[in-house]
């Protein structure tokens, strides 16, 4: 019990739009230990993104709670909130979501941004990871300007410079090339190994089981037994 | 600061439309308030002058000359048609002190039949340089020919009127009064509550009175006092003050005074409607401004939620944002209102170089202040709508 991280309590997630109801999730029960490395699978629309975004707080449940490193999530102030995605919890979306007017240097200065460090600690942490994922020149370009891999590794970068004790990961291999999904798993990897971290990957099959200790099937919002 | 700066040279068309607001809204204000102030100080300097002045007599059913010993005194002081009793000139101090006055003058005005003239002639005696003597019996720009009262002896000037109805002309001599008088002058005074026959100086009507009239009254002063007000909205006070100190005054105004001051209200309340509305018309178009910058940057914000970026420092980012495009736009348009009224003020533009625009800087601050205060306003729904909305809704924009 007490290596449980993440833990799922009936969680339900409806969508209303134009009176129209959609339910994304139905009644999800699970529990995540630390250093685990789990996958969430599932086809396209089956309900991944949205827990994923459940768990840590992105946005509410219907129904159920979510407990994250023993905190009610749904219960923390907006602060407390902040606290913990600026410092424990690090999330890769499945299209990125880098800012377009930002450049490559200050989309991943904006994540330990609250931190408030020094200026030149930052650029040196900056300019090392920019150089582990081979995109030491690109710091002054604009997401525009790179490739998807590229730009994937960027909001890669802008996760693990954080250096959270969880990683929600999106689909980070879903739209890469072979190669370049090599290199991010193994940098995942390297996280879970060397920080001690725990891992949640969201995937619709392209990533083997071999890697996680635990997974989940998602199937029409439901966790497949 | 640095991503508040960089936000607003990212987004530089939505910073300087803005901004632009600001601008418009604030020159909008400035050349309204102009106009306002212009129109306020040309109307204002005409009604200002209208119904300002009345006359103040206490009449009596008796004539002060019944007791005289010269036989040919058979006149009396007269005030519109009745016999009024002499003043002491002291009174006309304890006028002045009252609120709203702006002068007072001392008038001295005797009625005598002239059986060479088979007329009764009235003869006022006048403060020369006071302005309740310019607006309440004649002043020198009456003047039709010859010239004005000076301080000489047995000057007069006549009403035009009275010179046709006599035959006389400047030059001639008028012998009334038990004198003769040198008739230097003739006037159109108008209808005015002091108006007489003839004018001279009240020094020069006070002697003849007590020398060659022999009119015997103490304190040979005045029969009636000569009010002039600041403001014709101050009329109705100074009246009702007077009559508060001494009930048997009969007091006589033109009551052109009450529409020239409810005219003024009018203006001044307009302005000050005319300022509220374009205020309202600001922070209309700044919430709206700054809630199409906060959906705009919806997707954005959440990102930095999502990063753990708190409420508060994205709230604190709206509201400086907000700030320095208000301040940077009131700046702006007062620069540029500023250069407006100096081009409308130099009479290149043929429309306005009838008007002058008025520009006045103790309406700075409070254009800043208009600004500033719309800026906040305008960043209070933002942030509300910060607070109620989950980062991954803004991400997806679910409302």
């Amino acid at each position: 019990m007490s290596d449980r991280i993440i833990e799922c309590i009936s969680l339900y997630k409806e969508y209303i739009s134009k009176k129209q109801k959609a339910d994304a999730l139905i009644d999800i029960n699970l529990f995540i230990n630390k250093n685990e490395t789990v996958l969430l699978k599932g086809r396209s629309g089956a309900g991944k993104s949205t827990l994923m975004n459940l768990m840590c707080g992105l946005i509410k449940p219907t129904r159920g709670k979510v407990i994250i490193d023993n905190n009610y999530i749904n219960d923390l102030s907006d602060d407390e909130l902040s606290k913990l995605l600026s410092e424990k919890i690090g999330i890769i979306f499945q299209n990125f979501n880098l800012l377009p007017t930002y450049t490559v240097f200050e989309n991943i200065e904006i994540a330990i941004f609250p931190k408030s460090l020094k200026a030149s600690l930052v650029k040196e942490n900056i300019m090392y990871y920019l150089e582990q994922f081979n995109l030491k020149g690109k710091a002054h370009l604009l997401p525009s300007e790179l490739s998807v891999g590229q730009q994937q590794k960027v909001a890669i970068i802008r996760t693990l410079i954080k250096q959270p004790s969880i990683i929600f990961a999106d689909e980070p291999t879903g739209s890469v090339d072979d190669e370049t999904a090599g290199e991010i798993l193994s940098q995942l990897m390297n996280f879970r190994s060397e920080k001690q971290g725990t891992l949640v990957i969201a995937t619709h099959g392209n990533i083997q089981d071999k890697i996680a200790d635990r997974i989940y099937i998602i199937e029409n919002g439901q966790i497949k037994e | 600061m640095k991503y508040l700066i960089k936000e607003l040279r990212r987004h530089s068309a939505r910073t300087i439309a803005s901004i632009s607001g600001y601008i418009i809204s604030t020159v909008f204000i400035l050349l309204s308030l102009s106009v306002a102030l212009t129109n306020e100080k040309s109307s204002f300097g005409i009604l200002k002058g209208t119904g300002t002045h009345f006359i103040v007599y206490i009449p009596t059913n008796t004539s002060c000359c019944v007791n005289c010993n010269n036989e040919d005194s058979k006149g009396s002081l007269v005030a519109e048609g009745v016999n009024t009793i002499m003043l002491t000139s002291d009174l006309i101090d304890s006028v002045k002190k009252i609120k709203g006055v702006k002068d007072a003058a001392p008038y001295l005005l005797y009625k005598l039949h002239e059986p060479k003239y088979n007329a009764d002639i009235s003869l006022g005696g006048i403060d020369m340089n006071n302005i309740a003597t310019s607006n309440n019996v004649c002043a020198k720009t009456n003047l039709v020919s010859g010239k004005f009262l000076s301080d000489e002896p047995d000057e007069l000037v006549a009403e035009e009127s009275f010179a046709m109805a006599h035959n006389l002309t400047v030059g001639d001599t008028l012998k009334a009064y038990g004198g003769k008088f040198l008739l230097v002058g003739i006037i159109n005074s108008g209808i005015k509550p002091g108006k007489a026959d003839v004018y001279a100086s009240i020094g020069n009507v006070r002697r003849t009175l007590k020398e060659d009239l022999k009119c015997i009254s103490p304190g040979f002063d005045m029969n009636i006092i000569l009010v002039e007000v600041s403001d014709s909205r101050m009329q109705s006070q100074v009246i009702s003050q007077l009559k508060d100190r001494m009930k048997y005054f009969s007091i006589s105004s033109y009551n052109c005074y009450q529409p020239a001051s409810q005219v003024m209200t009018i203006i001044g309340k307009a302005s000050t409607l005319l300022t509220i509305l374009i205020f309202i018309f600001l922070l209309i178009f700044s919430v709206k401004t700054q809630l199409t910058s906060l959906m705009e940057r919806s997707r954005e914000i959440g990102i930095l939620k999502s990063l753990g970026w708190s409420n508060t420092r994205l709230s604190n980012q709206i509201l400086l944002l907000s700030l320095i495009q208000a301040l940077t736009g009131v700046i702006s348009g007062i620069l540029i209102g500023f250069l407006i009224i100096l081009l409308l003020n130099s009479n290149q533009i043929m429309l306005f170089n009838i008007m002058e625009f008025n520009f006045r800087i103790r309406v700075i601050p409070v254009l800043i202040a208009i600004s500033l205060s719309g800026g906040l306003i305008a960043s209070i729904l933002p942030i509300i709508k910060l607070y109620h909305t989950k980062a991954g809704d803004m991400i997806n924009n679910f409302k």
